[in-house]
């Protein structure tokens, strides 16, 4: 038999019911853009420390010397140089330890044809294997060309890009 | 027939309260994850060094004594911007001539989700 009993209690049902519903779906939805947002914010610190330091590498120490240790570095070749001065900017910390970022460097230039080539200029100790969560930082540099990284240039001034990986192991 | 009883209504309406509670709570946390992430990618994805330092190179590379480099320098930025940055740059410069003391250079910075624009003139 249809009655019209306990109308209340069923509304009631009801709304409870959506209103589970909808909480067991926030909750889900939730974990599904749970994608250590904290990842994105050490990416971008990392990405800070990066850029300062070829920054710093590629301002001259004071009015009288008129080239940068980056370009001197470029047009010299010197890879251990880049390594030992890039390496000790980036790995500086507060206390006695280390940190642990790591980096590889690429020279990217135009050749004379017209194609762009790049070649290594340096990299830490541990090697850059494609898994590793790594941040692009790059800096530009005018060299007196030709330098024997960038042999197959014209003579006189070019502009090239230092590009790093840079990431935490 | 049995009676709507409505006895014990304060704890039906502290049930709702406590429910709509956890709803927003719930609202809450599924926000809060978003935030950390938004701010952080808007931060990285937003070129400021790119435009920093092409817009330092051009300024730069404006002044270089000899008429070829300057040429091989300025076409290198163009072409290493769009390979490198994926970054279209494009530049123009006006020397100083006759009552205009300044150079003036109009540079355009555009990698498709940020254009950057800017006249400067030399003081």
């Amino acid at each position: 038999m249809v009655n019209a009993d306990g109308q209340l209690y069923t509304i009631e049902g009801v709304a409870a019911a959506l209103i589970l519903l909808l909480t067991a779906y926030i909750v889900v939805n939730s974990t599904s853009v749970y994608t250590m947002g904290d990842t994105h914010i050490s990416d971008m610190q990392l990405e800070v420390v990066g850029d300062d330091a070829l920054k710093m590498m590629n301002t001259a120490p004071n009015s009288s010397v008129e080239k940068t240790s980056l370009r001197t570095i470029i047009e010299t070749g010197d890879a251990v140089q880049f390594q030992e001065m890039f390496d000790s900017i980036v790995n500086a910390k507060t206390g006695t330890g280390r940190d642990r970022i790591q980096f590889m460097a690429n020279v990217t230039y135009e050749r004379s044809d017209g194609t762009v080539g790049d070649v290594p200029l340096g990299a830490s100790s541990h090697i850059f294997t494609g898994r590793e969560h790594a941040v692009r930082v790059t800096e530009w540099v005018i060299v007196d060309s030709p330098c024997p990284l960038c042999s197959d240039v014209t003579s006189g001034k070019h502009a090239v890009l230092v590009e790093a990986l840079v990431w935490r192991d | 027939m049995a009676r709507l009883n409505d006895d014990a209504q304060w704890i039906v309406l502290m049930g709702f309260i406590v429910s709509f509670a956890l709803f927003f709570i719930a609202i809450l946390i599924n926000q809060s994850t978003i935030v950390g992430q938004t701010t952080a990618e808007a931060v990285s994805e937003f070129p400021k060094t790119d435009i920093r330092e092409v817009r330092g190179m051009i300024i730069q590379s404006e002044f270089l004594g000899d008429e070829n480099d300057k040429t091989n320098v300025q076409r290198e930025i163009r072409n290493l911007s769009l390979s490198r940055h994926n970054a279209v740059v494009e530049f123009s410069s006006s020397p100083p001539a006759g009552s205009d003391p300044y150079t003036h250079i109009e540079m355009h910075y555009n990698n498709g989700v940020t254009a950057y624009n800017e006249t400067w003139r030399s003081e």
